[in-house]
């Protein structure tokens, strides 16, 4: 499988009071296609990843808003799978172009976050928990808090190697412009903020963000199926015009576990993520050890270490100090999360998945600016739902 | 939280985990709750094993020093969150150190 990452849009993350979910989609989307060198009338199909517009913006239907934005008049759907909703749209997308369906494809991620009270968004965040967990008054944070506490407890895992994830995160979006907390913090800046339920703290936590991505996908090659209605002269625009420039997805898989933290075998672990890795890993014929730059989903800083050691590039037990020890900073063996990741860079739940796929895309093509990890040629992307019900990997190539 | 006819469904249920006795398998303290629960924190919410099923839930009449691995606890009945405009009290399981 190769699918063309032909374009990518990503508006700057943060609190942006002063733009709509529809301005930020829009942004995104347009800059997305522009970049791509198509054109609206060239896309067949939008897929809009989002949780929450219904509950923060009162809109639904959201496939009709964006695609009506953009005067793209094909299909239009919207995808939602907590804060995988942007993996699982790509997914879809891929399939879509696999099946000979599509050719061309927007993928755009949208979350408006900071319209509304931080305890409705913690409510809201829990609709992709279980009822049980609703009624325990359980939170996101509280969920990873419980992992945390489980790792600690058998592997011996350290308040300081937490720490040390956002620490490394907020070193990385310190060089990403579009970052919402573009600044380094220091080790006793995260050990010293407010707790927020033991251990974690509030700079363990992924923030409320508002924020847009967006992904052109493409076909490599022309297929029988959509040349009859396009023109000749889009060939010589899009994806069989191939450059060392170009980027493609490989691997595409997902997987998923028990809705209810408290019903998976274990909570050291997100199995989902280790069946998603391995399937994505087999379509792409690549070896996990020929990773050279990742994008994990560190919604909290014990969903790193546990990424690390479920996709593979640690032991289990010792993801902590394979992040404390700098493995995964800039300048490391395997730098992780050089966008600043969920932490730094921000986390608006629907756009996360796909911002992944731009940065590795970027990394590939060698636009990744300050930030910019030599000799890149392989990288992959980790997008988690809940607390490890839905996992998703992706495989980037040049 | 739950509608009126959530809750109603909901209590139909309620008999059959009462009084159960489990083991707690690990817990947090909550400090920063979900609409409906701010005026509980902080609370304690853990997992806790009964043998057949494994489930999350507060736990309650206890300070956080006294909880500990493997923690034999007993489930009770206590109010679930804030009532909301309805004014319907929603009760639910919650456990306690037996």
């Amino acid at each position: 499988m190769r699918i063309k990452v032909a374009g990518t849009g990503l508006t700057k993350f943060g609190e942006l009071w002063d733009k709509s979910l529809s301005d930020l989609a829009f942004e995104a989307s347009l800059e997305a296609i522009n970049d791509s060198r198509l054109v609206s009338n060239d896309i067949d199909a939008v897929y809009v990843a989002n949780m929450l517009s219904g509950q923060t913006s009162s809109q639904d239907h959201l496939g009709a808003v964006i695609a009506s934005s953009l005067n793209i008049k094909g299909a239009a759907f919207r995808i939602e799978g907590a804060c995988a909703s942007g993996g699982l749209a790509l997914h879809l997308a891929i399939q879509s172009i696999l099946a000979g369906t599509y050719k061309n494809v927007l993928v755009i991620g949208a979350e408006k976050m900071t319209d509304v009270p931080q305890s409705d968004i913690s409510a809201a965040l829990m609709g992709a928990g279980s009822e049980e967990e609703r009624k325990a008054g359980l939170t996101f944070p509280a969920l990873y808090a419980l992992m945390a506490k489980a790792h600690m407890a058998k592997f011996g895992t350290t308040r300081n190697q937490l720490a040390s994830v956002s620490v490394k995160n907020h070193y990385h979006a310190s060089f990403n412009e579009k970052a919402q907390f573009p600044f380094e913090i220091s080790m006793d800046k995260v050990l010293t903020s407010p707790m927020i339920c033991s251990p974690l703290s509030l700079f363990d936590a992924s923030p409320v963000t508002d924020g847009a991505s967006a992904v052109v996908l493409s076909s490599q090659t022309r297929s029988s199926a959509s040349s009859a209605y396009n023109p000749p002269r889009r060939w010589a625009l899009t994806p069989s015009r191939c450059t060392s420039q170009d980027v493609f997805i490989t691997g595409s898989a997902v997987a998923t576990d028990t809705i209810d933290l408290a019903q998976r075998s274990s909570l050291v672990e997100i199995a989902a993520t280790k069946k998603a890795c391995q399937k994505a890993l087999k379509q792409a014929g690549v070896d996990l050890k020929d990773i050279k730059i990742a994008e994990v989903h560190d919604c909290f800083t014990i969903a790193e270490i546990l990424a690390m050691e479920d996709l593979g590039f640690c032991n289990k037990g010792e993801g902590g100090e394979f992040i404390q020890k700098g493995t995964t900073r800039l300048g490391g063996k395997l730098p992780v999360n050089t966008s600043g990741g969920l932490k730094a860079c921000g986390h608006p739940v629907g756009a996360t998945g796909i911002k992944q796929i731009i940065e590795i895309t970027h990394q590939l093509q060698k636009r990744a600016g300050k930030r910019q990890v030599n000799e890149v040629n392989l990288g992959l992307t980790h997008n988690v739902g809940g607390s490890g019900a839905t996992a998703v990997v992706h495989i980037l190539q040049n | 939280m739950s509608s009126p006819v959530q809750i109603w469904r909901n209590h139909k249920n309620l008999n059959k985990d009462l009084n159960k006795i489990g083991r707690l398998i690990v817990w947090t303290k909550i400090h920063v709750a979900p609409a409906g629960f701010e005026h509980q924190v902080p609370y304690l919410v853990g997992i806790v094993d009964f043998g057949d099923k494994k489930m999350p839930l507060q736990i309650v009449d206890c300070e956080e020093t006294e909880l500990k691995e493997n923690l034999k606890v007993v489930t009770v009945i206590r109010k679930i969150g804030k009532a909301k405009s309805e004014d319907v009290i929603e009760y639910g399981l919650k456990v306690k150190p037996a």
